[in-house]
């Protein structure tokens, strides 16, 4: 409890508080943005770390990762296009209720569920966040080994359509992170002296989030605008309060696990909450036509979720979605190591951050539900102007790495990998993960064997360790008898009749 | 013989429409909707949506006009209107114009004022009631 | 320069049966580097007597499992597996993929790195932004300019007096 009051006075420190201010806002900003996301702005801010201080930058990431959902959820109302799979669910049922003259109930349900879900998670965040890592800290090298080892699988393996081009995806990560005289000899660096540091991971992300996508986006640009609702200030009847209510708390409920489970995601809760909302609401014929039940059960879902991801990242330093890998990160620019002894060494970030959290969401409820109008109106920035300056920052952000131009040749070269991946159907974040966790694969792998004398039998020497190779070989069978069913009955091509798809992914 | 007006879904171009719409009724003549977005961004609010110019058009038949809609996505907004109004072989184009300061002359540049110095047809420059 | 007109990916989408011949590139490239990286790692000495992991040991397993999973694409390619390309906000994926944008692009981001050293980043910087709106289809290229040169002297003093960091300023040194 002292802790969590330490926690406040960082977060409350007038530098700090604007931190957390720029952050949400420019997380708001990037969410309504189309192609920008807030891995992409994360990644093209990662520059700030070079002087601001560590609690100060993350506390401003964690606002602007909070932001970005609550952005990306206007959008999807006023212009029916979800901007991360997360909110598929509400680009379907907000914009629907937001054409039948009911967008600022959307709006407001949205925001103010995911100020909900936001707080209770973080609350739940202060109670786990210790006591998981006391239980964490216990782990020997080889336990850790084989929860990073089922890390890559669950990220490979859960998200996307394709295990084989999730694997595809992690393997190229696995081998950029090779790049470089870590152990001592050169490996993968062609003779060339500029690579014997190894690959700059910022550059990796940026080229990998920003170039990539800024690429992809304008090869296939978008000619005819999209048709905005017109809305004003979001605000809900006492009836619609009581429609909301419920599905925040098991949004929330959903949400939260997922978030916290390695690779568990934001989509698969918010799909749940739907379905679930549809079966106990007493207006099931509304659902597919603008139920605000189907918005606040998923947003909640999906704001909870993003609570959720911070249990791992702060207690195992495992991040489960790009964004908080670019969180990590910023962190290790630092030189701190998230994982185990993340809160024994540093509890006056974590705590700050924790802390943090609870502001970052209380601002953007202040700043979202007077101003979504103002916000709606950043769609009108001409595309042309708005990529150009991604590209800018960009290639800001690579050079000021080591102000050497053969990073932005490299930078070059990342960015169409990343436009090819989006080409292939390739997820970007098993590479992201299989770069920034290889080199920590190694590590623990040799300390391991460097305690066990180098006998191998180390490895499963341990109970967890056991039982996590136990969890891996399950989701290994999973996927070959999914493999060998997949084949008998071929998958139905997605239908975009919404109803079915929702049953569909529900199912899975 | 028709009457194109270059038409954007705000009050300046309702104020044209509806004189345009006036001039077409008493002559008789065809009206020309030019509804038309560079697509620059990802939402253009003068670009009017779908359902709504349809609604306008099927208003405007229902009254007895022949009306034509060019609702379309063009390089550039003020030749799409100068070019619709050679091809349709217009006698008037209608445009709805807005007060702008000498700054904002100077940053934005005016459709309207492009419609008027490059247009080979006669050009009324219309303003909403009460600017 | 004229692939924006001949539209193959349209069509091939449309019709089941005819394979995604792009996706072998994907695969030869994954052969290529799986292969590259197995020769770099039996290029490897052994450890130090400190080291109970070979500094070859995961070169070996990234590179078998880069060349396994060439194969693998490539035999999926050949049984009709496509892939879903990654939708987005603001992307339009009805139409083919615009080749000469992407081109131009990065030939302006090539140009930007060659030049940086001589001209410094306030120069290239504007310049990159004018180019690449200009590639985007603005045309309104004194603002453009005007906003890049904004942007880059402002990030260039924005770095130098907020973050302590001076970006190289190339031919203006002494000028900022």
């Amino acid at each position: 409890m002292d802790l969590l009051l330490d926690g406040f006075q960082t977060a409350l420190t007038p530098e700090n508080l604007l931190f957390a201010l720029i952050g949400v806002l420019l997380g708001t900003a990037v969410g309504v943005l189309p192609g920008i996301g807030p891995a992409m702005a994360l990644a093209l801010l990662l520059p700030v770390t070079y002087s601001v201080g560590v609690d100060s930058a993350i506390i401003m990431f964690a606002g602007i990762y909070y932001g970005g959902m609550y952005g990306g959820s206007t959008t999807s109302i006023l212009l029916n296009t979800p901007g991360e799979s997360s909110s598929v669910i509400t680009a379907i049922e907000g914009n629907k209720m937001a054409k039948s003259g009911r967008a600022a109930q959307a709006l407001a349900t949205a925001a103010i569920g995911s100020f909900v879900a936001g707080t209770i998670g973080t609350v739940l965040l202060w109670v786990l966040v210790p006591r998981v890592a006391d239980i964490v800290v216990t782990l020997g090298a080889p336990s850790y080994f084989a929860v990073m080892v089922l890390a890559f699988f669950a990220v490979t393996m859960v998200l996307g359509s394709s295990k084989l081009r999730g694997f595809i995806s992690l393997f190229l990560g696995l081998g950029i992170a090779l790049v470089g005289t870590a152990t001592g000899q050169a490996r993968l660096t062609f003779g060339n002296a500029q690579l014997a540091d190894g690959i700059d991971v910022v550059v990796v992300a940026v080229g990998i989030f920003a170039i990539g996508e800024a690429l992809w986006v304008a090869a296939h640009l978008r000619r005819k605008p999209l048709e905005i609702i017109p809305v004003g200030q979001p605000w809900m009847s006492r009836d619609d309060w009581k429609r909301s209510w419920k599905p925040w708390l098991r949004g929330t409920a959903f949400g939260f696990p997922f978030g916290a489970v390695p690779a568990g995601g934001a989509e698969v809760p918010t799909f749940l909450s739907y379905a679930t909302e549809q079966k106990l609401s007493k207006h099931p014929e509304e659902f597919g036509k603008g139920a605000i039940e189907g918005v606040a059960g998923p947003e909640a879902a999906n704001n909870a979720s993003a609570a959720g991801t911070m249990l791992p990242l702060l207690t195992l330093g495992l991040p489960t979605t790009a964004t908080a890998t670019i969180m990590l990160l910023a962190l290790q620019s630092y030189g701190i190591q998230p994982g185990p002894q993340l809160l024994t060494n540093e509890p006056a970030l974590v705590w700050g951050l924790l802390a943090s959290l609870v502001i970052a969401n209380a601002l953007l409820l202040v700043i979202n539900l007077p101003m979504a109008p103002l916000w709606a109106k950043l769609l009108q920035i001409p595309r042309p102007q708005l990529y150009a300056g991604i590209l800018f920052f960009a290639t800001l952000g690579a050079y000021t790495a080591n102000f050497a131009p053969f990073d932005l040749a490299l930078l070059v070269a990342l960015g169409l990998l990343g436009l090819a991946m989006r080409r292939f159907g390739l997820p970007v974040l098993p590479l992201i993960v299989g770069v920034i966790l290889g080199p920590a694969l190694e590590l623990q792998l040799t300390t391991a064997l460097q305690i066990s004398d180098g006998d191998v039998s180390t490895l499963w020497g341990e109970p967890v360790a056991v039982a996590v190779y136990a969890v891996i070989g399950l989701m290994l069978v999973a996927m070959a008898v999914g493999a060998v069913r997949g084949r008998r009955t071929p998958a139905a091509p997605a239908t975009p009749t919404e109803n079915d798809e929702t049953e569909e992914l529900v199912n899975r | 013989m028709s009457i194109v007006v270059a038409y954007s879904a705000d009050r300046y171009g309702e104020a044209a429409l509806d004189h345009a719409v006036g001039l077409a009724r008493k002559d008789g003549t065809r009206l020309v909707i030019v509804n038309a977005t560079q697509g620059g961004s990802l939402v253009d609010r003068r670009f009017a949506h779908d359902a709504d110019i349809e609604a306008v058009r099927d208003r405007l038949v229902a009254e007895g006009l022949t009306v034509v809609v060019r609702h379309e996505v063009v390089p550039d907004v003020a030749d799409a209107v100068v070019a619709a109004a050679e091809e349709e072989q217009a006698t008037l184009i209608v445009v709805g114009i807005r007060h702008r300061t000498p700054v904002g002359k100077l940053l934005l540049g005016s459709v309207a004022q492009r419609i008027i110095l490059e247009a080979h047809s006669p050009v009324l420059a219309v303003k909403p009631a009460a600017e | 320069m004229t692939t924006t007109d001949t539209n193959p990916t349209g069509e091939t989408r449309a019709s089941a049966t005819v394979v995604d011949k792009a996706q072998y590139g994907l695969a030869g490239f994954l052969v290529i580097a799986g292969g590259y990286v197995l020769y770099d790692a039996s290029t490897l000495d052994k450890a130090f007597a400190d080291q109970p992991v070979q500094p070859y040991a995961l070169p070996y397993l990234v590179g078998a499992a880069l060349l396994l999973l060439g194969v693998l694409l490539a035999v999926a390619t050949a049984r009709g597996d496509k892939p879903e390309a990654e939708e987005g906000e603001d992307v339009d994926l009805s139409q083919g993929t615009d080749l000469r944008t992407i081109g131009l692009l990065v030939a302006v981001l090539v140009a930007n790195l060659l030049l940086i050293d001589w001209l410094g980043w306030a120069i290239t910087g504007a310049l990159l932004f004018a180019g690449t709106t200009y590639v985007l289809g603005s045309r309104t290229w004194v603002r453009n300019l005007a906003i890049g040169a904004a942007l880059s002297f402002g990030s260039w003093y924005g770095f130098y007096v907020g973050l302590g960091l001076p970006i190289p300023a190339g031919i203006l040194d002494g000028v900022l």
